[in-house]
């Protein structure tokens, strides 16, 4: 849109004073978290009582959170890989296929996104158990759940990305003899990798922080940070649970940065949540 | 003939992805619904074939049940108001922000709001809420008495709010920029104060995405599970703690996957709608 400098000039005085309370809400409990885990005290206080790297270096020796926080690295990493195969694949049947049923596919695989997270696991949980299949609080059975709600970003950002795909450079590369698979590695693939970057990063952090999904899929030895976390925290504030939070907004605020290089922020969401 | 070589290409392509969707999420959702009609018996999950209404009966004939998800009902769409109050403002404010960096950096922190774990928003707004916290610190020190922010009502629906800010706001941004703000110019050039060119003209073209948001919110809010059962202190009982008591404390599985289907049934219509309300407003944008 071109740019229009008076239409700031509109913006009601009093949308300002509730647009820093809102930003307030969104934003305090991470500054609080940030410097609670930076507290120098004993307890958890605040405002904290100085600053300090000693909850972080608890953090960085704690079996329980440090074990979590990898875990749930190594669950959103193998997440996201199966999600970017799984969701791209289907994107591309999605938008170039003209097979009936399309729409009612479309609606399907997006609906994880929308659903409560609760509702998804516990059938999942239902499933695995009644089904005897041997994924009820395994890895394998929590990967599943999280790709299924993961691969919804990836099939959204994908699929927005091949809408207006120029496919005259697939049909040049197949005319001189490029193999379909060396056709979409060289040009399908950088033309819509910034959706593939995109897709593949909100899958990882919707992963590394999803609960809900997890609550009834978690493997009894092997705890994700948000189901740690939360297991602390209906008992005591602990400052290492608080420098462990340090280190997950750490992860999200640049992968979001990232993906607002690479991609326009607003083009992406609203590829999504439609 | 090559238009159905492709196809089938395009099916055999997808086919892995479209499988894992039957299996893992149809199937497990159609069993969810079979458990929910089973006959109800503690411990055992296997579908027996011996179906009948009682979980449901169950559910409707006990306040304790029926007044839950009463209770969600009304906590999700008082969310999502409040969510709305305070979300179109900062939405305004982001659609109306033309510098391309400061804009970005709104649409920056809105996103890690939203993808930061609830676990741990809810860990800075406890310490903030709490009663030694910081804002009963500051009304103790300017000599008033605490005030209980959390573990009651008050402080899940502040928690629900938090957590559903950033979807009311990004419903909105998109719309609210595609209103041509020539529309709003015309209307202060024909004389309209600053508030009535918003009230008659701004308001009504963002209908779509205000509906859209409000029932985007309302589905989030009401199967938060996290949220009410750490900033409600146990006081304030909604579905998603009836279901995960059900399952997990009880092993009364027929029920719990009647309290979940209950749920899934409440929030899918309201996604329903939204996505009619959605469908009908993206023709214009994207």
């Amino acid at each position: 849109m071109a740019s229009k400098p008076y239409s700031e000039a509109l913006i009601p005085g009093a949308f300002k004073w509730i647009s820093g309370l809102t930003l307030f809400i969104l934003l305090a409990p991470m500054v609080v978290v940030i410097l609670s885990g930076l507290n120098a005290g004993e307890f958890l206080t605040f405002p904290p009582e100085g600053l300090s790297l000693r909850w972080i270096e608890a953090f960085f020796a704690s079996d329980i959170f440090l074990g979590a926080y990898f875990y749930s690295l190594i669950i959103a990493l193998i997440t996201m890989v199966i999600s970017l195969i799984l969701g791209t694949a289907i994107s591309l049947f999605l938008i170039r296929s003209t097979a009936l049923g399309r729409n009612m596919i479309r609606a399907v695989v997006m609906a994880p996104i929308m659903l409560p997270g609760i509702v998804i696991g516990l059938a999942l949980y239902l499933f695995y158990i009644s089904s005897d299949i041997g994924l009820a609080r395994t890895q394998a059975g929590l990967v599943i759940g999280h790709v299924l709600v993961t691969c919804p970003y990836v099939i959204g950002m994908v699929s927005a990305a091949l809408v207006g795909f120029d496919r005259s450079l697939e049909e040049a590369a197949r005319s001189l003899g490029a193999s379909r698979w060396t056709t979409f590695r060289k040009i399908t693939m950088p033309m819509i990798s910034p959706a593939l970057i995109a897709g593949g990063v909100f899958a990882f952090i919707v992963s590394f922080g999803q609960f809900d999904v997890s609550l009834f899929l978690t493997p009894p030895n092997n705890t994700p940070l948000p189901i740690a976390l939360y297991s602390s925290l209906r008992y005591t504030f602990e400052p290492t649970a608080a420098a462990a939070g340090i280190f997950a907004i750490a992860l999200v605020v640049v992968s979001m940065v990232i993906t607002a290089k690479i991609t326009s922020l607003r083009r992406l969401t609203a590829a999504t949540y439609k | 003939m090559q238009g159905t070589e492709e196809s089938k290409r395009l099916w055999l392509l997808a086919m892995p992805g479209l499988t894992f969707f039957l299996v893992f999420f149809l199937v497990p959702l159609g069993a969810l619904f079979l458990i929910s009609f089973d006959k109800s018996s503690t411990g055992i999950v296997d579908i027996r074939w011996m179906f009948d209404f009682s979980n449901y009966e169950r559910f409707f004939t006990r306040s304790i049940y029926y007044e839950a998800a009463l209770r969600s009902v009304g906590l999700a769409a008082l969310v999502a108001v409040i969510a709305l109050l305070l979300g179109y403002p900062l939405a305004y404010v982001i659609a109306k922000t033309t510098d391309p960096a400061r804009n970005t950096f709104l649409m920056i922190l809105v996103l890690s709001a939203m993808q930061l774990d609830m676990v741990i928003r809810l860990f800075g707004l406890m310490v903030l809420l709490g009663d030694n916290g910081l804002i009963n610190q500051v009304l103790q020190s300017a000599g008033w008495d605490r005030v209980p922010l959390m573990y009651n009502f008050f402080g899940v629906v502040v928690g629900l709010v938090q957590f559903a800010l950033p979807f009311m706001i990004l419903s909105l941004v998109g719309v609210i920029q595609g209103i041509n703000p020539s529309l709003e110019e015309a209307a202060r050039s024909l004389g309209a104060s600053r508030w009535r060119a918003f009230w008659k003209v701004t308001v009504p073209m963002s209908m779509p995405g205000i509906l859209a948001g409000l029932l985007l919110v309302f589905a989030l809010a009401i199967s938060s599970y996290v949220v009410p059962t750490l900033m409600g202190g146990w006081k304030v009982i909604v579905l998603p703690i009836h279901i995960f008591q059900q399952i997990s404390e009880l092993a009364k599985w027929q029920f719990g996957a009647s309290v979940a289907v209950i749920m899934f049934l409440i929030s899918i219509t309201a996604m329903l709608v939204y996505q009619r309300t959605s469908n009908r407003l993206a023709g214009g944008r994207v």
